[in-house]
């Protein structure tokens, strides 16, 4: 049976009627119609449904659309603010970080995390802040530059 | 592919949890990170008709460093686990098995209740609480029992708990002065796989520079369950450490493995035997330096 939610995705209180067993990926894709949220292994394994979840980037595809009855998401479309691109998506612009552009969404959302807690991370931090993410394109260097040009 | 149909529910208290446990019977499922739960659901291994979430629970969520105890809540977090200071100082294996599971998105969800009931020969942290002797708090409408780590697992798969028991706690004992424990895990790559092989080990000194008083091994991947090395143990008990005699309780933890090549990680039981014996001698090593250095 549906049950109404609360949820305030990028700073928008929404209520939506959601099944027991849809994900969250598929609420803030179907619903909420942000299709910048990605769903690709749909088991954990790839991050391009990566979200930010009460402050924590998750895997939105092993999350339940009832758990997050309550709470307060990010998606990539709240990356960006009413100045323009956050400064994250541009360097991964200037750094040639994207190809195709599917692990981008979750790549910048797993990168802001770590510079939100980590202003300052070393290569390797970086690139442990983005092992739950997957690219098939760039073989991730280019990505790693980009997080490294806005980290401080 | 979709999930099954199922009833969700979030009670606000382990009691609750425990009377719906127990009300909806074999049809109901704990859903703590959920990190294995959807993708057994997913893949349709199992399909409950109720799914009852105690991620939320406040209670389950305390991570408590009593004194000369650490309880840690059965929906504490991995990513918690990683991120603690003390448990890096005092409880270093379970700090490496935490850091090997899975990646940063899937430890911010995974649980460390989940990571043990769901009882898998590859997971990353039964080795290390049980070579420091964890105790699992199992709670039922009727009351609670406590029940060492050395005989929770059955079988792959498959633990004492009753279908009707929730993992509250896991209870680990401040290790002993001149003591220290390592953790290694063998995967194909560094995140996001399944372990090949896993070993921890712990030692115990009389005194710097001593001798083994206590020593703990277990091995995941080898069998079923994780396993001890009682063997390898044994020959450690009262001797002096030394690279030779780290070597012979390898080759005794070796003996003692029956793993099965895997066709996942392509990785035959001859190389896995091998790699038994060399994990046992690296981790007794990390084991013996800290034992020996500061916290001694
Ligand atoms: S779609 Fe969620 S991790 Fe791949
Ligand atoms: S740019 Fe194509 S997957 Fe990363």
């Amino acid at each position: 049976m549906k049950k109404l939610i609360r949820v305030t995705v990028n700073d928008v209180a929404h209520e939506v009627a959601v099944r027991p067993n849809q994900t969250l990926v598929d609420m803030i894709r179907y619903d909420l119609g942000l299709t910048g949220t990605k769903n690709g292994c749909g088991e954990g394994d790839c991050g391009a449904c990566t979200v930010i979840l009460d402050g924590t980037p998750v895997n939105s595809c092993l999350v339940l659309a009832m758990q997050a009855d309550g709470r307060t998401i990010t998606t990539i479309e709240g990356v960006e603010s009413g100045e323009g691109l956050h400064p994250l998506q541009q360097a991964f612009i200037d750094k040639g970080a994207i190809q195709c552009g599917f692990c981008t969404p979750g790549m910048v959302l797993s990168a802001k995390s770590l510079l939100d807690e980590n202003p300052a991370p070393s290569e390797e931090e970086i690139r442990e802040g983005i092992s739950g993410n997957l690219c098939r394109c760039t073989g991730y260097l280019q990505i790693i530059d980009a997080v490294k040009s806005v980290a401080k | 592919m979709s999930l099954p149909e199922f009833d969700f529910h979030a009670p606000e208290g382990v009691d609750q949890a425990c009377r719906m446990l127990s009300d909806y019977g074999a049809g109901a499922r704990i859903f703590a990170g959920g990190t294995d739960l959807m993708l057994d659901m997913r893949r349709k291994r199992i399909s409950p008709e109720h799914v009852i979430s105690i991620a939320a629970i406040e209670e389950l969520k305390r991570l408590d460093f009593a004194p000369g105890m650490l309880k840690i809540g059965g929906c504490v977090t991995v990513a918690r686990i990683v991120k603690s200071k003390e448990i890096a100082l005092k409880w270093g294996a379970l700090c490496a098995g935490a850091k090997a599971l899975g990646s940063c998105l899937v430890r911010n969800l995974a649980t460390v209740g989940g990571n043990i009931v769901s009882a898998r020969p590859a997971a990353d942290l039964p080795p290390s609480l049980m070579v420091y002797s964890a105790s699992l708090v199992l709670k039922k409408t009727t009351g609670e029992r406590i029940v060492s780590m050395d005989d929770f697992f059955t079988g792959t798969g498959t633990t004492v708990m009753a279908a009707d028991e929730i993992l509250t706690e896991i209870r680990l004992a401040e290790p002993p002065p001149h003591s220290g424990a390592g953790y290694i895990n063998l995967g194909i790559r560094n995140a996001c796989d399944i372990n090949i092989l896993n070993v921890a080990s712990h030692i115990v000194l009389d005194r710097p520079g001593g001798v083994i008083n206590d020593a703990r091994i277990v091995m995941g991947c080898v069998a079923p369950t994780h396993v001890r090395a009682l063997a390898a143990e044994k020959l450690l008990m009262g001797e002096k450490p030394s690279e030779a005699l780290f070597e012979r309780a390898g080759e005794a933890a070796m003996k003692a493995s029956s793993p099965r090549g895997s066709a996942y990680s392509r990785a035959s039981a001859e190389y896995k035997k091998d790699m038994v014996k060399e994990l046992t001698m690296r981790t007794l090593g990390i084991a013996l330096k800290e034992a020996s250095g500061s916290r001694s």
